[in-house]
């Protein structure tokens, strides 16, 4: 327990080194592409609070990044990247679109259930390709996911644009929208926050528990850290990891529901843009542990909507979000090699210094 | 019908086609074959061709001149590539975190300095790379039409399929490189540094990847940049440098495959939705990875009861 203390003092102050150091070359990429780096930071910070819509924009955007940082980590965890989430989100959001379109006459308390499942249920069905594909085929997981990203934004395109194409004709690329009584009921009038949250709060404890709370979370570290130790000690590493990867394909495919029914009330490709990749990119700072996927979803929510704050008010692209997000991980890297080589130079020189030692006693 | 869409599909527009999808990501293949042959992972691929791209028409709007453009981009390649090593190779970094990092930085770095320079998410109209006609290929009837007419970097690729596979098989550089992957003490012990190699190949991989880019904004879109142009090319690349074993020669014939199946789409594009089309090439690269390990599975057949292990 103390030495799992010390080792989040050092992972905390190595954050904190990092994010100051990233924030340090956003300045010096802002001066070199001609804005002011104080201002656009200064726009930043008010554009993350400046209002109530911010703030409730802020907060969905904290649990997508949330979700599918849990996602990534409940994959990690068991030592299956699932870089895929990006398609199952998207197919996971047209399905229960086109779901809540056709059950439209239905009660919400059938219709929304529904969707969700179908949603869940396409989710995991496409993270199960992979999965299969690298259990029983080893087939290397990283390249089939991203592979099928690029089919699935395909699809939901076709599917959007041809057979489930909104009715009216000024909407291109987007399917007929779902019934208002459908709609998650917004919590912040104006801003994309609505009862989504709760749910995704429920679903995040939830996955935290099972991760860090129970005999099922441990077999999973097992299964990750020492795949032939796990097998040999009776754990079905074959059915865990395809498990966790379809569990983590069905979140997925429900955070596309919770745009769709939360925010954008139909399908069209902004209900994604890459976000899976930036919940992606949270699991990895946070070293892939739970709890801190948790914290760090708002902080990079925060800044995520500060940046587009930035944009409007300062004229400064967006894109400086990514940057500073990428190198954080890029300075996170840097620390802990560095501190490897200085650590095995030091023994390197102490050997040394040792063998010197000796070579001289062995003279006198 | 059918016949229309056959004789549609095997003409020489339709290999032609092939070639040109086929160029970008066989350059970055053969990046890739030298990465994979130090035993680096590099699934960053992807945004050094972005990067390629970006810069590539940067340059060719600053200067004026597409050889400037080029210029530039080899510049990148190798900061890029001694980029990479720093992370893989110095600080060992893990391979998949630094890839995926490195590919969403170049997504965001070329934005950004994209909307921040020419104001809008991309450009074009930029001075490109010359198309080479070649007099003598007029006369040869069907490949004529198919070989001829290109943009210049199509026949550069030829060129360095060789360059790099004489390296490979044929210098003792290439050796080195390919000891530094498979036994990297051995090569130690022969009095050779196995990280110089990785940097060699990293920097390399860099450069080459590089090209890509610039050829697909500065030769095959004649002098534009759109934002993600790389499309996922970087992994595709990737899954041909598997696919060949890491061999020069075979990695261009895997790209030729995927262009095959990419010219295909596009024809098909007449009769199916090119959603659909645009798939074509991404599902058949998938079928290329399963087919690989399935045949490399039933080579160690016997080798006794399968365990659970992480596969390379």
């Amino acid at each position: 327990m103390d030495k799992l203390k010390k080792l989040n003092w050092g992972y905390l102050g190595s954050l904190a080194v990092s994010v100051l150091l990233a924030f340090a070359i956003g300045a010096a990429i802002l001066a070199v592409a001609g804005f002011d780096p104080l201002r656009a930071y200064a726009a930043m910070a008010e554009g993350a609070f400046s209002s109530a819509r911010h703030i409730g924009d802020l907060l969905e955007y904290a649990m997508v990044l949330c979700l599918t940082g849990l996602a990534c980590v409940l994959g990690s965890r068991v030592g299956i990247f699932n870089v895929g989430g990006e398609g199952q989100l998207l197919l996971g959001a047209v399905v229960s679109c086109q779901v809540g379109v056709w059950l439209g006459s239905f009660s919400p308390w059938i219709a929304l259930p529904a969707a969700a499942l179908a949603a869940m249920a396409v989710g995991g069905l496409y993270a199960l390709i992979p999965g299969f594909l690298k259990v029983k085929v080893k087939v290397n997981e990283v390249i089939t996911t991203i592979m099928l990203n690029t089919i699935a934004a395909s699809l939901c395109q076709y599917l959007a644009k041809g057979p489930w194409k909104n009715p009216n004709k000024n909407m291109v690329a987007a399917t007929a929208q779902l019934d208002p009584r459908l709609w998650f009921k917004s919590l912040i009038p104006g801003s994309n926050l609505s009862t989504a949250i709760l749910a995704a709060a429920v679903i995040t404890v939830l996955t935290w528990y099972v991760m860090e709370k129970t005999s099922k979370g441990y077999e999973m570290r097992l299964t990750g850290q020492n795949p032939r130790f796990a097998f040999f000690s009776g754990i079905k590493t074959d059915r865990l990891v395809i498990g966790c990867m379809v569990i983590s394909g069905a979140m997925c495919g429900l955070v596309g529901m919770f745009r769709v029914y939360g925010v954008e009330h139909l399908y069209r490709s902004s209900v994604s843009n890459q976000y899976y990749f930036e919940g992606l990119t949270v699991a990895m700072i946070a070293g892939y542990q739970p709890v801190t996927v948790i914290f760090l979803s708002f902080f990079f929510a925060i800044l995520k909507t500060g940046a587009q704050g930035m944009e409007l008010t300062a004229g400064v692209p967006n894109q400086i979000y990514l940057i500073i997000q990428t190198v954080i991980i890029f300075c996170m890297a840097a620390e802990s090699g560095v501190f490897s080589s200085l650590r095995a130079g030091a023994q390197r020189r102490k050997a040394q210094e040792d063998i010197r030692r000796k070579e001289g006693r062995d003279h006198a | 019908m059918l016949e229309d869409i056959l004789s549609g599909i095997f003409s020489a527009g339709t290999f032609n086609q092939m070639l040109r999808s086929a160029t970008p990501v066989a350059l970055a293949a053969l990046g890739g074959a030298m990465t994979e042959h130090a035993g680096i992972m590099n699934i960053g691929m992807d945004g050094m061709i972005l990067m390629g791209a970006f810069f590539g028409v940067l340059g060719s709007w600053y200067f004026g001149s597409a050889a400037a453009g080029v210029a530039l981009v080899l510049v990148m390649g190798v900061i890029v590539g001694l980029f990479f090593a720093l992370f893989t190779v110095k600080f060992r970094s893990d391979e998949f975190i630094i890839g995926t990092a490195l590919n969403t930085f170049a997504l965001g770095l070329t934005s950004f300095l994209s909307r921040s320079i020419f104001g809008t998410a991309g450009t074009k109209g930029n001075p490109a790379l010359p198309t080479v006609h070649l007099p003598f290929l007029d006369a040869i009837p069907f490949l004529g039409r198919v070989l001829n007419d290109n943009s210049l970097f199509i026949y550069v690729t030829w060129a360095l399929v060789l360059v790099m596979w004489l390296f490979v098989y044929r210098t003792p550089y290439g050796l080195w490189l390919r000891a530094s992957g498979e036994k990297p003490e051995t090569l130690r012990t022969a009095g050779i540094a196995p990280e110089r190699m990785k940097w060699l190949a990293s920097i390399l991989c860099g450069l080459l990847c590089g090209l890509a880019g610039a050829h697909l904004s500065l030769g095959q879109l004649q002098g534009t940049f759109a934002e993600d142009m790389a499309n996922s090319r970087g992994y595709i690349a990737f899954a041909c440098v598997i696919f060949s074993k890491a061999d020069p020669a075979m990695a261009y014939v895997a790209a030729l495959m995927f262009g095959f199946f990419d010219a295909i789409g596009l024809r098909l594009q007449d009769y199916i939705s090119s959603d659909l089309t645009n798939t074509i090439p991404y599902v058949i690269t998938i079928v290329m990875m399963v087919y690989v390990v399935v045949r490399s599975q039933r080579k160690k057949r016997h080798a006794g009861k399968r365990l659970p292990q992480r596969q390379t």
